[in-house]
């Protein structure tokens, strides 16, 4: 990519991807300094996976996942709940505002919503 | 196992104020068991460490690394390298690791990056129980296999004392039990409660740390 | 004659005793043992001296209590295991002997992270049973807990502490069993205030015969107020104080009038502990209330108190 990615999204495939899938459709695109990253399930999130896209230049990162009880792992997306919290945590410790990474859940048809939110952030 | 846990950001990075190039070395026995300073807490630390300080030390370097056993000089030894071109090394192994590399490495700067806790087992996913504290005299067999030294919060061999409720320590009725509610409901399982009528006598405490550092010497293992 | 200490002849001559509390100062202010010791004259046998009562620093118990000696009153010394290895409590019991102090109740100790001293190291070398034996030792056999002879004599009621209403339930009968084994004379119970549930104890004590073996003093302690109890209830481990006595301070009124209800309702409790086979005195805890003692001994018709007979053969405090 030419510029930075100033926001990182992890993304849960099956709900936030599927969202996206569908902004694509309507002809949206992404902003040019967000980066998509597809996971198979939101609960695969890794602490370090969210400290690196910092390190990389991110100044936000989105953990997208299923709605409580929607999880097809059954309790993925409370994992990565969990883990953005121990980031949270961890960046409060630096000194670095915790809400810089945010955990949102959203569903396959939330398209309009995502859409927003990218254009609010 | 031993069980540690990451110190204080805070009081890591007051240990590496200035350092440039900075070793964290991990252990992957005890800490790595309990997700404290394995190979990938090392690399946790290490994104964290850098964040923190990319303003204030925009040119730090941080060698990344992990060994088997950091209580063991043959797996430390490799380390040489790595130490010889930094001005600081962050242990993530437990005290006994911080110290051996303290000991083999005798002009390199170490800091502990974990506070060691305690001898232990993990209870369940996540929470980590102190079980042993090394009396140096194992009791166990007296007690149901429940430790009265280690579990009780008062240590004592005829207990159990007026604190003790709903099978709670009153020191901290909502994590602990009563080691004695404990060893009392074991001995009734296993029939043995007539070893409550008998009264311990005082410990011994030589064969603990009480009696000065401990060493064990096996004349047969010696060259 | 185990110590000749006024508490033992009184005891020996059959009477129904009455013990009772003093909590020293944070400091070495002597002013306010002074005016507690005026409180409690004449009111008790025996006058109980707490150690470091829920952790928190006070003058000691060995140094205030050779302070009542010195003005005539009987001292039962108290000395927890948290804070003193078997070194120094051996020493402190001797420099209490040797200051004329003639009883000593022995325990375990709230931990310390209850008190102002929370970052302090724990000692816990013996516990409570351990403790009773020693003393016992030191004063029958002149040895101490490393085998040496003592010089001098340790002449100590020895007593110690058992809470009929703690957990585990049946442990607590084999716990007294064990200090009476151990040596205890007499037992200082926890505080009561359901006496059915203490009658209850006191029958599996009688139908072990351990009531001839060691003289049990019932505890009591008087409520300033319903919300007093309702304090206890929601904070200290092992004592319950029954709606009933909560109801009845409360429409007791406020200040003045609540306390008065708290002191009459402890003087009734005691009235009815005396009349339960095996309990052979009362102690009274009215923590930072020493006030209350007199008018309650009072009310429970326990004054005047006896004196007790000039002891026979024994040494001299």
């Amino acid at each position: 990519m030419s510029t930075v990615p100033r926001l990182v999204i992890f993304a849960c495939s099956r709900s936030a991807g599927e969202a996206f899938a569908s902004l694509k459709a309507m002809g949206q695109s992404l902003p040019s300094d967000v980066a998509w990253v597809n996971l198979p399930c939101g609960g695969n999130v890794d602490v370090l996976h969210i400290l690196r896209a910092f390190e990389a230049g991110a100044r936000q990162v989105w953990v997208l996942t299923c709605y409580e009880g929607a999880c097809e792992s059954l309790d993925g997306n409370r994992w990565a709940e969990k883990r953005v919290q121990e980031v949270q945590g961890l960046l409060q410790e630096i000194g670095i505002a915790p809400e810089c990474v945010a955990f949102r859940p959203i569903s396959p048809t939330m398209a309009a919503d995502l859409l927003a939110w990218l254009e609010e952030r | 196992m031993i069980v540690a846990e990451r110190k204080p950001m805070a009081e890591i990075l007051s240990f590496i104020q200035g350092v440039n190039r900075l070793l964290v070395v991990g252990c992957d026995t005890c800490v790595a068991v309990c997700l404290a300073g394995g190979a990938k807490e090392v690399a946790v630390l290490s994104a964290a460490l850098r964040l923190a300080l990319r303003e204030r030390t925009p040119a730090l370097e941080i060698i990344e690394r992990s060994v088997e056993r950091q209580c063991e000089e043959e797996f430390n030894a490799p380390l040489a390298e790595d130490i010889a071109k930094v001005e600081a090394v962050l242990s993530m192994a437990c005290g006994v690791g911080v110290q051996t590399l303290a000991e083999q490495f005798p002009n390199a700067l170490i800091y502990p990056a974990l506070n060691t806790k305690f001898m232990g087992r993990p209870e369940t996913t996540g929470i980590w129980a102190e079980r042993c504290l090394g009396c140096g005299d194992c009791v166990l067999g007296r007690f149901g296999g429940i430790c009265p030294i280690t579990r009780c919060s008062k240590s004592l061999l005829n207990g159990p004392c007026g604190g003790s409720s709903n099978g709670r320590c009153e020191v901290d009725p909502e994590h602990l039990e009563c080691a004695w509610q404990l060893i009392y409901d074991r001995l009734s399982r296993l029939g043995q409660l007539e070893r409550l009528y008998a009264i311990e006598p005082p410990k011994d405490w030589r064969p603990a740390h009480d009696g000065g550092p401990r060493r064990v010497t096996r004349e047969d293992l010696r060259p | 004659m185990k110590s000749g200490s006024r508490l033992e002849r009184l005891l020996e001559a059959g009477h129904f005793v009455v013990t009772a509390e003093l909590g020293p100062p944070k400091g070495p202010e002597v002013t306010v043992v002074e005016r507690k010791m005026s409180l409690l004259a004449g009111a008790c046998d025996a006058i109980n001296v707490t150690d470091n009562q829920t952790a928190i620093v006070r003058l000691s118990s060995a140094a205030t209590c050779a302070i009542l000696h010195q003005h005539g009153l009987e001292p039962v010394m108290q000395m927890t295991c948290r804070d003193r290895n078997r070194l120094a409590m051996q020493a402190d019991i001797f420099g209490a002997v040797a200051l004329g102090v003639r009883n000593l109740l022995c325990l375990s100790g709230d931990h310390q992270t209850f008190g102002n001293h929370p970052s302090a190291k724990n000692v816990y070398d013996l516990d409570s049973i351990q403790m009773i034996q020693m003393v016992k030792r030191l004063r029958d056999e002149g040895l101490t807990a490393g085998g040496d002879a003592v010089e001098g004599q340790v002449p100590l009621l020895i007593g110690g502490a058992a809470n009929p209403f703690g957990d585990p339930f049946e442990m607590r009968i084999i716990r007294l069993a064990k200090k009476v084994a151990a040596g205890a004379d007499f037992i200082q119970t926890q505080c009561v205030f359901d006496v059915a549930r203490f009658k209850e104890w006191m029958r599996r004590v009688v139908d072990l015969g351990l009531h001839e073996k060691v003289a049990i003093l019932a505890g009591v302690m008087p409520l300033k107020s319903a919300a007093a109890g309702r304090f206890i209830n929601a904070n200290v481990p092992g004592i319950t104080v029954p709606e009933a006595i909560i109801e009845r301070l409360s429409r007791a009124g406020r200040g003045a009038k609540a306390r008065e209800e708290g002191m009459r309702l402890c003087a009734e409790t005691i009235q009815e502990l005396r009349t339960i086979e095996g309990v052979r005195g009362v102690h009274i805890m009215a923590v930072e209330w020493e006030e209350a003692i007199r008018p309650i001994a009072e009310m429970a018709g326990l004054l005047p108190r006896p004196e007790p007979p000039e002891r026979a053969v024994g040494p001299t405090p």
